[in-house]
């Protein structure tokens, strides 16, 4: 079983969960906290430590908003075989993930697989138009 | 490997809440699933892939499946197609 955890900068994460929630017309399973940058963080370093300890037999997937950002930071310690850290958490990414987390797919082949969807769903649409009209 | 073409008609077309059950329905079944419009393929049992079809109202696409249960895929999407995703009355 794969879970999922978001991790940003105030309440963005749970209003992509929000959204993809309302795309896919269910609710579900994945975990946000919200990091209040005001603070030193602690509050959040101790959610996701109560969160891995409940997950310490599932392999974990954190998503943070941005590379380089606290969130993404307090979650290096974290970093083990059975837990990834993703960056850069955007929509279709996190659609990727929900919707293919409780495939059979071995865990590092599925990282991967996020991690190119979330790019992929980066597109210049000048660029795009341009490649159809080929 | 069957094939049917069917045109979109709800009004919002192929948009994200359309392609999310589309491509979660895909996923129930065994047969490779592919949609074409105009030169472009795309898996339907990926949710970024349909979106790139861009595909709106009016447009027509066709619909592949290959596969043992490629029968019942076919007839089960182009019945979604045709009740507009379930998304207007």
């Amino acid at each position: 079983m794969i879970k999922g955890l978001i991790i940003t900068h105030g309440n963005l994460g749970k209003e992509l969960v929000a959204v993809a929630e309302a795309i896919l017309e269910e609710k579900v399973d994945i975990e946000c906290i919200s990091f209040d940058w005001r603070g030193d963080g602690t509050g959040a370093v101790h959610k996701v430590e109560h969160y891995l300890g409940q997950h310490r037999e599932s392999n974990v997937i954190i998503f943070t908003d941005m590379f380089g950002g606290s969130p993404t930071n307090i979650c290096y310690k974290f970093n083990r075989k059975n837990i990834e850290i993703i960056t850069g958490v955007n929509l279709p990414g996190l659609l990727k993930f929900l919707t293919y987390k409780d495939k059979d797919i071995p865990f590092n082949d599925f990282v991967k697989l996020i991690k190119k969807e979330a790019i992929e769903g980066i597109n210049i649409i000048s660029e795009f138009l341009g490649e159809k009209k080929k | 490997m069957i094939k049917e073409t069917i045109e979109i008609t709800n009004k919002l077309g192929l948009h994200a809440r359309a392609a999310a059950k589309l491509s979660h329905l895909a996923n129930t079944f065994h047969a490779e699933i592919h949609l074409n419009y105009n030169t472009d393929r795309v898996d339907a049992k990926s949710l970024l892939g349909i979106l790139t079809l861009a595909a709106s109202v009016g447009n027509k696409i066709t619909i592949e499946a290959n596969g043992k249960d490629e029968k019942k895929a076919l007839g089960e999407i182009v019945a979604l197609f045709k009740a507009k995703f379930n998304e207007e009355s």
